[in-house]
């Protein structure tokens, strides 16, 4: 009981510390950041729920965030739908798509999975690209309305968002669901024998993992008031999976540090000019060499330990 | 009485080898029946046809009196068989407890209240009480023999199929697995089938024994008799003229 007193009060202090960064420092510059550092979250933390309980490796995450993002873009432009319109049908359509993909892939074992979602999310870049005339090509679409006028207020918002996700996706992981998406990562073949239909666990957390991609995408588009093929990039995929793994796998939580602390790295490291992204790789590698199991989950539960057990 | 599962006319071949071939026959409720036979006999193969894991060529298996073909693994284990693997598959990365209760969670269609309950009661029976909160990858493999059949029989089924439970066990650990199988047999009227190749244990055990070879059945009987079965001796040790024969041929 104690243990999850301490948990409770660890996710308050972050919140509390991510919604007083802004109040103290100031400047839109700095809730800009903080503002994508956020929304990272909510794309690792979904990324994390199905690619990390089960241990099938999402390669083109971006799809989903893509999908999400243009969704808005289109409704909230060609469409003319209010920009509130936007969250849930960029869940929906980024669910269907992990339907049509996740079907056929994910019965299959192996990396087919893997290389099925990096070539889908390239092949989408591509589509933006060869429909121009519909999607804007290179450009994207502009134009999109924010959500809320106010910085500030957009930001609290998508920090809510990620709160909710985070919780959502924590309380399932926490569920026999997430015992019997660990169980798949485990064998596969012992579930099936234990009468656990495997293909449907997979693709309904692949369809969750999408919908909370998609609506990250949304958010993205309500921030940068413009999508563009770029937000497919394999770049994007890459950078989520290195947030969760420096956050630490399939702890859920782990994955929202891992993004907000490499977002901000990031930013911190931009006066070091042309340094900048050696000295981010080289962090890197170091965090990934001597925390294999990552920065934040495996510190947490250090920490938990202590606070339980004081010597 | 009707038999609890009747397996008819079964046949698989993998490209030009015939794993199983014409393979017929009945297990009533209650019984522990033993499939003997050397290495490469179609002995898992039989098991992973029955288990759906594998698509059969030809011929049926009916279970509780309901056609099991074109279901998919995960429907048969519904429908109440369970079976363990030969080299133990656990589910790393969780707990001993953990492990039971996903064995559980597809028979009881994802939750239940009794679970828990009844994981502890299962892992008492078999051994392991207060080694719950253990990492599976940190039991002795005989642990992990023993936690493979809690699992399975978390499950709650009416067959269950153990693939060489014994393999890999010293001799005092294989006379506490024999009493535990014996003991949920004779608890809770279990229908067993056993592939095991330490014969001195698995004689005492089953009460009946389909000897396979070159997946045939070869002969099927009491233990006391498939020991002097001809055609089992001949499986096991080989041809007295196909002795002599590569004799001559050394020679």
């Amino acid at each position: 009981m104690f243990d999850k007193r301490i948990d409770y009060a660890g996710a308050l202090g972050f919140i509390a510390f991510m919604a007083v960064l802004p109040l103290v420092f100031g400047g839109n510059y700095l809730i800009g950041v903080l503002t994508v550092s956020v929304i990272y979250g909510i794309w690792a933390v979904s990324w994390d729920f199905m690619s990390g309980l089960t241990g099938r490796e999402n390669f083109g995450h971006s799809l989903f965030i893509g999908v999400g993002a243009y969704t808005a873009g289109f409704l909230n432009t060609t469409f003319g739908f209010g920009g509130w319109w936007s969250l849930p049908a960029a869940m929906l359509m980024a669910m269907l798509f992990a339907v049509v993909i996740g079907l056929p892939t994910l019965r299959l074992k192996g990396p087919y999975f893997a290389l099925a979602m990096l070539s889908s999310a390239v092949i989408m870049q591509r589509l933006m690209l060869i429909f121009w005339e519909q999607t804007g090509g290179e450009e994207g679409i502009n134009g999109i309305e924010p959500l809320i006028r106010s910085q500030l207020g957009f930001y609290y918002f998508a920090l809510a968002s990620l709160v909710l996700v985070t919780a959502l996706l924590l309380a399932l992981a926490r569920s026999h669901w997430g015992l019997i998406l660990r169980a798949i990562r485990g064998d596969e073949a012992t579930c099936q024998a234990a009468g656990i239909n495997v293909t449907f666990y997979k693709i309904a957390s692949l369809v969750i993992s999408a919908a909370f991609a998609g609506a990250g995408g949304a958010l993205y588009a309500h921030y940068q008031l413009q999508v563009s093929p770029q937000l497919f990039a394999v770049v994007t995929s890459i950078t989520i999976i290195t947030m969760v793994y420096v956050g630490g796998m399939a702890s859920i939580y782990g994955p929202v540090g891992g993004a907000i602390l490499l977002v901000l790295l990031t930013e911190l490291l931009r006066n070091f000019g042309e340094w900048r992204l050696m000295i981010y790789s080289c962090t890197l590698i170091l965090i990934l060499f001597f925390l294999p199991n990552g920065l934040i989950a495996p510190t947490w539960r250090r920490v938990k330990a202590k606070l339980v057990r004081p010597e | 009485m009707s038999a609890l599962i009747e397996v008819s006319g079964l046949s698989k071949h993998f490209g030009g080898l015939q794993a199983v071939k014409d393979v017929s026959f009945a297990i009533e409720p209650g019984e522990i029946v033993g499939i003997l036979g050397p290495n490469g006999a179609g002995k898992t193969t039989l098991y992973n046809l029955l288990t759906g894991f594998i698509p059969y060529d030809s011929g049926s298996v009916v279970f509780k009196g309901r056609d099991l073909r074109g279901l998919a693994p995960y429907r048969i284990a519904g429908l109440g068989i369970s079976r363990t693997f030969q080299l133990c598959r656990p589910f790393v990365g969780m707990t001993v407890f953990e492990n039971v209760i996903v064995g559980g969670l597809g028979a009881s269609g994802g939750g239940g209240s009794g679970l828990d309950a009844h994981a502890h009661a299962l892992l008492k029976q078999v051994g392991l009480a207060g080694k719950e909160q253990l990492a599976v990858e940190t039991l002795s493999y005989g642990d992990q023999r023993r936690l493979e059949i809690a699992r399975a029989l978390a499950a709650k089924p009416a067959l269950l199929l153990l693939d060489e439970p014994f393999a890999g066990l010293g001799s005092g650990e294989i006379a506490d697995l024999s009493a535990l199988i014996r003991r949920v047999h004779a608890d809770q009227g279990l229908t067993v089938m056993l592939i095991e190749h330490k014969l001195h244990e698995f004689m005492r055990l089953v009460g009946r024994v389909i000897a396979l070879d070159f997946g045939e059945i070869i002969a099927e009987g009491s233990p006391e008799d498939i020991v002097r079965h001809p055609a089992v001796i001949e499986a096991y040790i080989g041809r007295g003229d196909a002795e002599a024969e590569e004799q001559t041929n050394a020679a």
